[in-house]
């Protein structure tokens, strides 16, 4: 047979017949595993989707989550997972010792860190009927949550959302965590008390970077020092050339310290690319909340150069807490790792959604919203007193200092201070 | 400036193979993408797993395994597409397919591989390798990843040229670019060079991406991806068929991306973040200014040249 290229030009109508049977056969079959599936999903999860009765036994509570378990906060999401099981578990077992026949599920949905994934994920949760959310994490995907939840009385409570601008009084929107009003005042003490005169500060380009950045510039401008301000665009897939233009304008501007505003994926990359830099391993580097607990800090590259510039960061955290200390000790015991930034929050978001519901009497987006914040005042968690603001915004909230320290195996987060009464004391010398 | 070198390295690794096999199987392939990640997870997998830090074995490894992801993509999809007459654009979109179902199918692999050893290998660290120095020459410090990129870069360029102007191989490889009815005519076993070729191609581009890891701060699923872009403009700069105007492709990108933005940055206040446009601008100017596929004027270049000349 002549080849033409390489294809062959089949015979007509004798080839064709068989061809299109299997065809049509590859169609149906799947077609009609779709349709049994469907049916028995919808069969499955029919009945007021997120309240089930089933009589003389338990009533079943599901709490809708949206972590970012890929993305730029992947390190942290994979931790949170852990703390969502725990969470639910130790929920399930206070509400039965105070006799209430009921139990809470997670429905936990991945949003890749990104801002779309994370209003489809709020969407189809509501369409399984459930009515409390907990998540997403960033600020820019709680903003972009917002108008869906305030529209269809979905609670929504975050634990790490942190930016000022969506601190909206009467909203569904909650957040277990203070805004970073609060925390650019403790980062910028903690610079400035490190003996910060000319930072630069390099931030991310979005709802949470850009807001730090400014509250950072206001703080710094009430101690007389000017800042310089470079952001980056999130969401590369490597930061080499940002770091290099941040070399440059530190070198430039004869700045003493850089500080840094990041999540995990850019901020491990950031580091990695500044150790090798050799103006900016000469400054002090200063860090937000973001990567805390992502282990892509603790590689020894990044890890030598923490030690280098005597890197410190801030996080919420309540001071002195003994839930805290039990909570990391409960973490340690059943999953071996160090619970990372807002697992705290998170787990006292999860507590407080499952009162409330209770609180509320039915599942309704409504009442819920009222008794959150009634149920918020009197409680007290790993992240200290849960009770919210006017804009439903944590109201106390305290920060804490940590560094990246060599132990024997190999480098860990460490907290080593808190910010008290305007400034930063430390409870450690980390870095000799 | 050292940036600059580097990415040259690394796009230089990227995008050899991709011309080499567009030419040879005139396949345009988005899983190129695909298997740069894959080259960096094997190392990812076998430094989290298995505690390896040696780039070599790494590197073999990843050479391995991708070389053969590329042959059985030929073997199960690309050849039985081209068999029933697809035209190449329906076999691109079909390569389009297997570059989204790869990312997914790693997503899945690094969440299995997070269950057993609960280390998120969604983003992983940088990989400190124990086999590579890292040469401090006065006064400026090459890292790591600047040694071994600059050793694999110069290995590959030379293997490549070698192979296809000295070994009959390679002769033959460059035969079926050229033209394949008379290539299959005079006796060359078509089938075998063209798994060969995707066998290379994949292979070295996972070297490229076993690379990466000792480069990049966090290595994630989608790696590959936000560099496809780069490496498609700079095949193009090269038409997809001239190896060494890919090579000068790798360089012209790799200094615009680096020096070309930070001096835009410093004199014009061009902010940082407009990196990918100066490379979406020369893609663009490039398939504007020569037609069909870019500098080199698409195939048979050589002969259209002497077509012209008449």
């Amino acid at each position: 047979m002549a080849h033409v290229g390489s294809s062959t030009v089949p015979l007509p109508s004798i080839r064709k017949r068989p061809f299109s049977i299997k065809l049509i056969v590859m169609i149906l079959i799947p077609l009609i595993i779709g349709v049994a599936l469907g049916y028995g999903i919808a069969f499955a999860t029919m009945g007021g989707g997120g309240v089930t009765t089933i009589p003389s036994e338990k009533t079943v509570y599901k709490i809708g989550f949206t972590l970012p378990l890929t993305g730029e906060l992947s390190s942290i999401g994979k931790i949170w997972e852990k703390v969502v099981s725990l969470a639910m578990e130790d929920l399930n077992n206070e509400v039965a010792s105070y006799g209430f026949n009921v139990e809470f599920n997670a429905v936990v949905l991945d949003d890749a860190t990104s801002d779309e994934k994370a209003l489809q994920n709020v969407q189809s949760l509501s369409q399984q009927g459930i009515r409390v959310i907990i998540g997403p994490a960033a600020s820019s995907q709680v903003k972009v949550v917002k108008t869906y939840a305030d529209n269809n009385k979905i609670v929504v409570i975050s634990p790490s959302s942190t930016s000022p601008t969506l601190a909206i009084p009467n909203d569904f929107i909650f957040r277990t965590v203070g805004s970073d009003a609060g925390q650019a005042r403790a980062l910028s003490t903690l610079a400035y008390q490190e003996g910060a005169r000319k930072p630069v500060v390099f931030f991310r380009n979005d709802e949470y970077g850009n807001a730090f950045a400014e509250f950072l510039e206001q703080n710094f401008r009430e101690k007389g020092v000017t800042i310089s301000k470079l952001s980056y665009q999130t969401g590369l897939s490597d930061y080499a050339s940002e770091v290099a233009t941040l070399a440059s304008k530190v070198q430039s501007e004869g700045a003493d310290s850089v500080i840094l505003i990041a999540f995990d994926t850019d901020g491990a990359n950031i580091l990695s690319h500044a150790a090798e830099s050799e103006i900016l391993s000469k400054v002090r580097w200063f860090i937000s909340e973001g990567p805390h607990g992502a282990s892509e800090l603790l590689a020894p590259a990044v890890g030598k150069f923490a030690s280098k510039v005597k890197l410190y960061g801030t996080r919420p955290l309540f001071i002195a807490n003994p839930l805290y200390e039990d909570f990391k000790t409960r973490m340690k015991e059943k999953f071996g790792i160090e619970p990372a930034v807002f697992c705290d929050n998170l787990y006292d978001a999860i507590k407080l959604a499952g009162w409330a519901i209770l609180r509320a009497g039915s599942y309704d987006g409504e009442a819920i919203k009222n008794t959150l914040p009634e149920v918020a005042k009197t409680h007290y968690g790993p992240s200290g007193w849960a009770m919210f603001d006017a804009a439903g915004d944590k109201a106390q909230q305290d920060y804490g200092v940590w560094a990246i320290v060599s132990t024997t195996e190999g480098y860990q987060f460490k907290d080593v201070g808190v910010f008290e009464r305007g400034s930063v004391v430390f409870t450690e010398q980390s870095y000799p | 400036m050292i940036n600059f070198l580097q990415y040259m390295f690394f796009y230089i690794i990227f995008s050899l193979p991709l011309t080499l096999s567009y030419r040879t199987t005139k396949v345009i392939n988005f899983v190129h993408a695909n298997f740069i990640t894959y080259g960096a997870y094997v190392a990812v997998f076998l430094h989290g797993m298995f505690g390896n830090t040696s780039i070599l074995l790494a590197a073999i490894i990843a050479f391995l395994i991708v070389g053969s992801m590329a042959v059985l993509d030929n073997l199960l999809v690309f050849t039985p597409l081209q068999k029933r007459g697809s035209s190449p654009a329906m076999i691109m979109i079909s390569s389009m397919g297997l570059w989204i179902a790869y990312r997914y199918i790693l997503y899945m692999l690094t969440d299995i591989a997070h269950f057993y050893i609960s280390k998120n290998f969604v983003s992983y660290g940088r990989i400190t390798y124990a086999d590579v120095p890292s040469i401090t020459l006065g006064g400026v410090t090459l890292s790591q990843s600047f040694i071994a990129g600059m050793i694999a870069a110069t290995i590959v360029i030379l293997a490549i040229y070698l192979f296809l102007e000295k070994t009959r191989i390679g002769r033959a490889m460059r035969a079926i670019s050229d033209n394949e009815v008379l290539a299959g005519i005079s006796g060359i076993p078509k089938d075998i060079l063209i798994n060969l070729t995707w066998f290379i191609c994949g292979g070295i581009v996972a070297i490229g991406g076993v690379l990466w890891t000792s480069f990049s701060g966090a290595i994630t699923p989608e790696a590959g991806d936000s560099m496809i872009l780069q490496v498609f403009t700079i095949g193009f700069i090269g038409g997809l068929v001239s190896l060494w105007r890919t090579g000068v492709g790798a360089i012209i990108i790799s200094a615009m991306e680096n020096i070309g933005i930070a001096f835009l940055n410093a004199f014009l206040g061009v902010p940082v973040s407009f990196r990918p446009f100066l490379t979406f601008a020369t893609l663009i100017t490039t398939l504007v200014l020569f037609p069909p596929l870019g500098a080199g004027g698409g195939l048979p270049y050589r002969f259209r040249k002497r077509r012209l000349l008449k």
